[in-house]
């Protein structure tokens, strides 16, 4: 995060129009290989059928590997090898998991399961939200005609989950002052006044926030029954089908022709 | 508010309840974050990852209740859930479970008319129980669940151990395990919203 946007955060304020141009967890978006906002709904999709029924687990390694492709093409480049190096060790983890006996077996194949059937997809979904930008997001939930009553509480999520945690620090400064952490130890100790110090200060600026911020959006315009204009383009392209191709074919892939793996 | 107060009049969720919804979605995101984060990652703990989740959402979760005491908040909220955790890459078996009991603990709250407290904690409770989806669609079937990384001889031995130890009575443990919690968080809730909330005005003092 850049000096000047996290000033900007550390004033408080929601500034909606501010962020825009940033990701959805508010980096800067790299130039790279752009697709549209549904496109990408649309992989993960496949990407959860394919982990889900994945035939083995080479075949989920190529899995991986694709998705690691398209964070290259995306400029990723750093995430995505850390993200397969990662599943590689994981892959040999289960398969010493798998060597061993009895119930420590059983606990470590349901919980390596989990893994394996959560971790493509949350590789690919870490990649997905750091290159779309929210105006885009936005403007995509509009052309596909998402119910309002989904898209803007999705939206007011998205942005204010950054200053949660930019409000988290200061209330945790605040505690402080009251010989208060929020720690095991200090919730032993008084757990009355721990609970109370965590949950009064975020609730409280919470209820606070929504109250302005509607007032900023119905300001803004955010009630206005005519479709949305929107200063960020986005359509479908070459690349669009070229990448839902790719997912495509591996899904099916793995679904029909499971001897190969 | 006096802004406001063209709006209040209407029926229906308006701007100011949405962005309300949205605002309380993220914070209950945060703590469910923060209540999965110890178990999620430790073998033995996972399946117990729904009681840190029901542990610490609770005062949050009635608190937006109060404040948008309409049909259709608690709905947008499971919904939500499913489509963040869908998003973020987590097991179908959550996010449907989030918004199938987001939609059973709507119902259950809107018998009261979401005013009341106790109906409000239970509706509560019932919402804890969606992320127990993807543990429900484990013991469904185990051994499906495991397919990906068994190979010929691994598999026998696997599924005589699964069948000898059977911890068929976990399924139940977690869940009514996650009730007590959310129950429990539930109260704490109650007890804040009394002590806080309607003194500073926050919320209507009618619960």
């Amino acid at each position: 995060m850049s000096k000047e946007q996290s000033e900007r955060r550390a004033l408080g304020v929601l500034r909606m129009s501010d962020d825009w141009n940033y990701s959805m967890n508010g980096e800067t978006v790299c130039n790279g290989l752009w697709i549209d906002p549904r496109t990408k709904i649309v992989i993960l999709l496949l990407c959860v059928l394919s982990a889900t029924m994945a035939p083995s687990m080479r075949y989920e390694m190529l899995l991986v590997l694709l998705i690691a492709c398209f964070g290259i093409a995306c400029r990723k480049v750093r995430y995505s090898i850390i993200g397969a190096l990662v599943y590689a060790a994981v892959y040999f983890v289960t398969i010493a998991a798998l060597k061993t006996h009895g119930s420590v077996q059983v606990m470590l194949v349901a919980f390596l399961g989990l893994v394996h059937k959560v971790y493509p997809c949350g590789i690919l979904s870490g990649i997905i939200i750091s290159t779309t930008k929210v105006g885009e997001f936005l403007s995509a939930m509009n052309r596909s005609h998402a119910s309002r009553k989904i898209v803007i509480p999705v939206a007011v999520m998205l942005r204010y989950i950054p200053t949660v945690r930019e409000d988290w620090r200061f209330i945790k400064d605040a505690m402080k002052m009251r010989d208060i952490s929020p720690s095991l130890k200090s919730f032993l100790m008084h757990p009355g006044m721990t609970i109370e110090c965590i949950y009064v200060p975020l609730m409280m600026a919470a209820s606070k926030t929504a109250d302005e911020l509607t007032v900023a959006s119905v300001t803004r315009g955010i009630e206005n029954p005519k479709t949305r204009t929107s200063i960020v383009q986005i359509g479908f392209g070459i690349w669009d089908a070229v990448v839902t191709v790719c997912f495509l074919a591996l899904f099916l892939v793995g679904q029909f022709c499971k001897g190969v793996f | 508010m006096t802004t406001q107060s063209s709006y209040l009049d209407k029926k229906g969720l308006t701007m100011k309840d949405l962005v309300t919804i949205g605002i309380f979605t993220a914070l209950f995101f945060v703590f469910e974050l923060v209540g999965s984060l110890p178990f999620a990652p430790n073998p033995a703990l996972t399946f117990y990852q729904p009681f840190g989740i029901a542990l610490l959402c609770g005062p949050v979760f009635l608190l937006m209740v109060a404040k948008v005491p309409k049909r259709g908040t608690i709905a947008i909220l499971g919904i939500i859930n499913g489509i963040v955790w869908f998003a973020l890459g987590m097991h179908w078996g959550m996010d449907l479970g989030y918004i199938i009991m987001g939609i059973a603990a709507e119902i259950v709250a809107g018998m009261k008319g979401y005013k009341n407290i106790k109906w409000n904690i239970a509706a509560y409770s019932l919402f804890c129980l969606g992320p127990a989806g993807v543990f429900v669609a484990y013991f469904f079937n185990p051994t499906a669940w495991a397919q990906t990384m068994l190979e010929k001889g691994t598999a026998q031995e696997y599924i005589d151990t699964m069948t000898a130890t059977a911890p068929t009575g976990m399924l139940p443990l977690i869940l009514l395990g996650t009730v007590i919690i959310a129950v429990i968080s539930g109260l704490v809730g109650k007890k804040l919203l009394k002590k806080q909330f309607e003194r500073a005005g926050v919320t209507e003092a009618s619960l």
